[in-house]
């Protein structure tokens, strides 16, 4: 499985910058700086003493007034005569009079945005720093880019912490599902791979006396708010199957829609009045199935996610689809029902549950779906295969047909022979 | 009222909504994050068309769409089942949805929305991009 190469890809991303400016006083540069008493000859000197010097600010009673840029100066002041007509003048006349003084304690976030709203100026020249009003030295662009820069790998770094964190939250969650799968199914195979580090795709595996049920679902989203929703169904299976049991797959989804759609407050105010507060319009697509191993019977019900089967001998795979009706969502019922499919289970059957990810994702020459079609054909093809190997065959069938086309959604899917 | 143009994004499909046609196109792919914010203005447009167009207008609305998210699916299918609301209340619309001949996934969406939405003229057609 790709999930520990994904963290581990993620967490050497980022790593923490040793000391953060988070306050412009941080770029402070105690700068030299002259009044308006200063002559242009002055400022000439300096300019040339001190090679380093782009800005060189200009204070009054303590005050910044100004900006000379060494650049404009020594272009000035090489035109004909004006070194002549200039040098014993006040060094105001080549100074910018608006230049970009900020307060010491404003925040670098704040600073950057005045940078950039000051132009190619700030930018080149810098900025003034000032203490209440008064002068207290210069900043340069370049340290406050680095600034920003690294608070921003910091920003980054907390958040992939905190998402890597709920990837180990969330893995552990169906640790149980897996240990089941493993003590059940002695020939299956099981792709989880969420499109960024947490995942909407989520499944569960429980083993009884008699048989076993095994559920595949895809929440709305992704990401973040997709691993939320798969925590919420997550509770409300439990409850459900605390109620109901195992062997209704029909009713457990049923009962999943109940108490999503209570606990988010889904009712459909799509022909109310329009200010009333959008109300939640989340919920999942499922595959819910129990088999039955004494009489070989799988009992089926699925909310749009269908099943794939082929039974040896068959000369195609088989699709079931599911009911229409999403589970949750403002638009499904309260009161909705799902349909129990039943199929008999001839030995060494496989059966197959794919989340939208595997059939909408994106490839291949026209960029369009990979589709229900091609994934029959590739099971087809190698379903006298153990079931690690055809997971093998479809992943790279899979990423051959992605190509060089981005992942589109979280990918999921569950294959057994029994 | 004022036609509705939204040029396409990486996320979003374009959109054009010709008042003076009566044509509505949508046109690419569809993944925002909060589907909402983007289809809700479309959806108000759409909604307070329909409730003033004369009866007399033909009107053709054309979805030729690659992918779409979950959200986005919800959508599309509101839009639509207004179209259907709008047929049914005696409006002359037709609406076709464009495959690429070998997008199954597409076509069976286009046959669901068939099957859903009865009143509508809902042609689906597979189309070869040029």
């Amino acid at each position: 499985m790709d999930i520990n190469d994904n963290l581990a890809e993620a967490i050497t991303l980022v790593s923490a910058p040793h000391k953060l400016v988070t306050q412009t006083s941080g770029l402070l540069i105690e700068a030299q700086a002259v009044t308006p008493a200063s002559s242009n000859g002055d400022v000439f000197s300096l300019f040339e003493e001190n090679p380093d010097l782009v800005g060189l600010p200009v204070i009054e009673n303590g005050r910044p007034i100004g900006m000379i840029n060494r650049n404009i100066f020594m272009q000035s002041f090489a035109r004909p005569f004006h070194r002549e007509i200039y040098l014993q003048k006040s060094c105001i006349a080549f100074m910018d009079k608006l230049p970009l003084i900020v307060e010491r304690e404003t925040s670098i976030q704040d600073l950057s945005f005045k940078v950039i709203a000051g132009g190619e100026k700030a930018l080149a020249d810098g900025f003034i720093i000032a203490e209440d009003g008064n002068y207290a030295g210069v900043g340069r662009a370049s340290d406050m880019l680095k600034a920003v820069a690294d608070l921003q790998a910091e920003k980054n770094r907390l958040v992939m912490e905190s998402i890597d964190y709920g990837s180990v939250i969330q893995r552990s969650l169906s640790r149980a599902s897996r240990e089941s799968m493993r003590r059940t199914l002695n020939d299956h195979f099981l792709i989880w791979e969420p499109r960024d580090v947490v995942s909407g795709d989520f499944y569960y595996f429980h083993e009884y006396e008699d048989g076993f049920l095994v559920i595949l679902f895809d929440c709305t989203g992704h990401g973040v708010p997709g691993a939320f929703m798969t925590l919420i169904m997550s509770a409300f299976l439990q409850s459900a199957l605390n109620e109901y049991g195992p062997r209704d797959p029909g009713a457990l989804i049923a009962a999943v829609n109940r108490r999503v759609k209570q606990a988010m407050g889904q009712i459909d105010h799509s022909h109310g009045e329009p200010d009333a507060e959008p109300v939640s319009d989340d919920g999942m697509d499922a595959a819910f199935c129990w088999v039955d191993l004494g009489q070989r019977k799988l009992t089926y019900a699925g909310a749009h996610l269908p099943l794939f089967m082929w039974h040896p001998g068959d000369t195609e795979v088989q699709l079931v689809g599911g009911d229409r009706a999403g589970v949750g969502y403002a638009t499904t019922a309260m009161d909705q029902t799902w349909r129990n499919h039943e199929i008999d289970l001839p030995e060494h059957s496989c059966i197959y549950f794919f989340t939208d990810g595997v059939m909408d994702q994106l490839g291949g020459r026209k960029g369009i779906a990979f589709g229900k079609r091609r994934i029959r054909e590739i099971l087809l093809k190698h379903a006298d295969k153990p079931m690690p190997e055809q997971r093998s065959e479809l992943m790279s069938a899979f990423t051959a047909y992605q190509g060089s086309h981005p992942r589109k959604d979280d990918v999921a899917a569950i294959g057994f022979r029994i | 009222m004022q036609d509705i143009l939204i040029p396409a994004t990486a996320e979003t499909p374009e959109v054009k909504f010709l008042y003076s046609t009566h044509t509505l196109s949508i046109t690419g792919e569809s993944y925002p994050e909060n589907a909402m914010v983007f289809y809700a203005p479309l959806r108000g447009g759409l909604h307070d068309y329909l409730a003033q167009v004369s009866e007399q207008a033909k009107i053709e609305a054309h979805f030729s769409l690659k992918y779409f998210n979950s959200s986005s699916t919800k959508l599309l299918r509101s839009l639509i089942s207004l179209l259907n609301d709008a047929a049914r209340a005696g409006k002359k619309i037709t609406a076709h949805w464009y495959h690429d001949p070998e997008d199954d996934m597409m076509m069976e969406f286009g046959h669901d929305l068939q099957d859903e939405f009865g009143t509508l003229e809902l042609n689906v057609t597979p189309f070869e991009p040029a």
